[in-house]
């Protein structure tokens, strides 16, 4: 029991990072109507700068504030010279971004290296949780999370900017006769996007293994958060990110995680095919 | 000289060429080239099943490796378990590829835009997870080792995969017929509803074209194309593994087909060559050739939407007012 127990909290603590990146993802897609392929790697950068600049500071929440800062200006850059070029073709933007997949995969082999790493997390020790005793520093980073997401949605609802982005989220033509910068805003959302991922990364980076394919495990468990809480729905994102994940957790006490993941991919497909604008659709739309 | 004789003329030359190029690359002293040709060829209809969906259809499909896969597998597992001959093996493999393209061609084409390929992805993925774990049968990411059966046996002479030159022209003949039947099928009327419904589903419905049933027979037929690239792969390398299922794979046969130009016939083994020959050719001089891939990928999509072969059949041709290159907004709406 009470492995299953600690399965499910691991469950939940891996949904609410998870879907800090998976919220990058849906923004992304549904402000610029983006499928970005790379967006599991902007979280392995995430992942190995806050490793580096950890290691080089000495301080690892100072990387955690740097981290973002370094993805928002990735992102400005990819955005500008990747995704705007390509972007009037949609289904095209999945193969440039798969290029950008490729380079950054490659450009975090080529100077990181290949070898694995590990990360020490910065807070030691466990607190005894209903008889199972947990690592503290998970707990934190679910908190952290959460903070993210909180905060998150607190911009997207209480300021200028945001309402820009609900607005063009909303209806492109109109938010330009408004007099909106719609491409500038797409070009915000991108990076902000982009950050989002990155600071997964950062956060997640002493609990997962820190190497330049960290990001391909990642990608299809964000799709299918995003898909699942349907695309674009940003609350539906984070709550099929953390209901999957915690479904995982216990799939995994009675068989191992492979069969974990084919099971959420058999949920997703039946999402798809019965509701394709996700579990949720009836609440928004 | 018209454009239509020069493209039969590019095409004899091409055609030729591979046929001699076992001969002229032994004659040069560099037997290893004739194995790559090869390698190309079977790649390349890899690309070509994604260059159909996309290029014909309109259906970016993101998964085409499970078809591959199915390929490998119906030849390595007809070979070990019932012990087929070459051919047999061979049907049965691309057989196990459309029947598997059949199922999920009926639910994946009932989405489109990007939902179709989401779903492709999972699909895909549903199947090299399971591949993985059921290392019994298919030997997950050590695969399957085989030995192939003679090609042709008359008496006590037979003509086997060993030698590279014979290996070679049974996969240029294999291939070939594929790419025979791929030309007859976009010329031919169903072809032409290919098309259709690629430019406007809703008008090509309209006009009396079954849309679903379109989208579903070139979906079957894309997983022939890439069940039989699989199929010869393992016969090619006496070895099916797992690890040819997974998303990377499928997207490299978009990237070929797409780089080579998404909606022609030769398009996949153009892109195919170009981008094979580059690894061949670089890899070994710069271990990070992988960052030179990402940003010819990108440049292409960005600069020569429709690829090199686009490129190649816009010389000469008046720049169509209505054209591809016509500058579109950034940032579109979604369609709805």
């Amino acid at each position: 029991m009470d492995l299953v127990f600690a399965l499910a909290i691991n469950g939940l603590v891996w949904g609410l990072i998870i879907a800090l990146i998976a919220l990058g993802l849906s923004i992304i897609f549904g402000l610029l109507d983006v499928i970005n392929v790379a967006h599991g790697d902007f979280f392995m950068v995430g992942t190995v700068v806050g490793l580096i600049v950890a290691e080089r500071t000495g301080s690892f929440w100072l990387a955690l504030a740097i981290v973002p800062l370094i993805g928002f200006l990735l992102g400005l850059v990819v955005e500008r010279f990747v995704i705007r070029p390509s972007a009037r073709l949609a289904s095209l933007t999945i193969v440039t971004t798969f290029g950008l997949s490729m380079i950054l995969q490659e450009g975090v082999r080529a100077t990181f290296g290949a070898q694995p790493r590990r990360m020490a997390a910065p807070v030691q020790g466990t607190v005894p949780l209903f008889g199972v005793d947990y690592e503290i520093y998970r707990l934190v980073a679910a908190l952290f999370s959460v903070a993210c997401l909180l905060l998150f949605f607190v911009f997207l609802n209480r300021t200028k900017l945001g309402t820009w982005i609900r607005a063009v989220r909303h209806d492109h033509e109109t938010a330009t006769a408004l007099g909106i910068p719609v491409v500038r805003v797409c070009a915000f959302t991108f990076a902000l996007g982009t950050a989002l991922a990155l600071v997964g990364g950062a956060i997640a980076a002493p609990i997962t293994t820190v190497e330049f394919r960290t990001g391909v495990d990642i990608l299809p468990f964000c799709f299918m958060a995003v898909v699942i809480g349907g695309l674009g729905n940003l609350q539906g994102t984070i709550a099929a990110a953390v209901l999957l994940s915690v479904m995982e957790g216990l799939v995994t006490s009675v068989a191992d995680p492979t069969m974990a993941r084919v099971a959420s991919l058999a949920v997703m497909c039946a999402v798809l095919l019965v509701r394709p604008h996700g579990l949720f659709a009836g609440a928004t739309r | 000289m018209s454009k239509a004789m020069m493209d039969r003329a590019a095409l004899v030359v091409l055609f030729a060429g591979l046929i001699a190029a076992p001969l002229v690359l032994t004659a040069f002293g560099a037997p290893f080239w004739i194995n790559i040709i090869a390698e190309i060829m079977i790649w390349s209809l890899l690309a070509a099943s994604a260059n159909l969906l996309f290029g014909y259809v309109g259906l970016l499909s993101f998964g085409q490796a499970l078809y591959f896969g199915f390929g490998m597998y119906g030849v390595a597992l007809s070979i070990t378990h019932w012990g087929a001959g070459f051919w047999t093996a061979l049907v049965i493999g691309i057989l196990a590829a459309v029947a598997m393209a059949a199922v999920a061609g009926a639910l994946a084409v009932r989405l489109t835009w990007h939902y179709f390929a989401i779903i492709t992805v999972v699909f895909s993925l549903i199947f090299y997870f399971l591949a993985m774990s059921s290392k019994s049968i298919t030997g997950g990411d050590d695969g399957l080792s085989f030995s192939a059966p003679p090609v042709l046996s008359f008496g006590k002479t037979s003509l086997t995969l060993a030698d590279p030159v014979t290996q070679y022209y049974v996969i240029f003949f294999v291939a070939a017929l594929c790419y025979l039947i791929k030309a007859l099928i976009v010329r031919s009327p169903l072809g032409l509803a290919f098309e259709a419904v690629r430019e406007n589903d809703r008008r090509a419905s309209l006009i009396g074209i079954n849309v679903y049933f379109t989208r579903w027979i070139a979906f079957v037929i894309a997983g022939a194309l890439a069940g039989a690239g699989g199929a010869l792969f393992a016969l090619f390398g006496r070895y099916a593994s797992a690890s040819y299922m997974v998303y990377h794979v499928s997207g490299e046969a978009v990237v070929w087909a797409i780089v080579g130009g998404a909606g022609t016939l030769l398009g996949p083994l153009v892109g195919a060559a170009v981008l094979i020959l580059f690894r061949e050719l670089i890899s070994g001089l710069w271990e990070n050739y992988l960052l030179a891939v990402g940003a010819i990928v990108i440049l292409v999509v960005i600069f020569a939407p429709q690829g090199l072969m686009g490129a190649w059949h816009r010389i000469g041709r008046k720049p169509d007012a209505q054209g591809d290159d016509a500058p579109a907004e950034a940032y579109a709406e979604p369609p709805r």
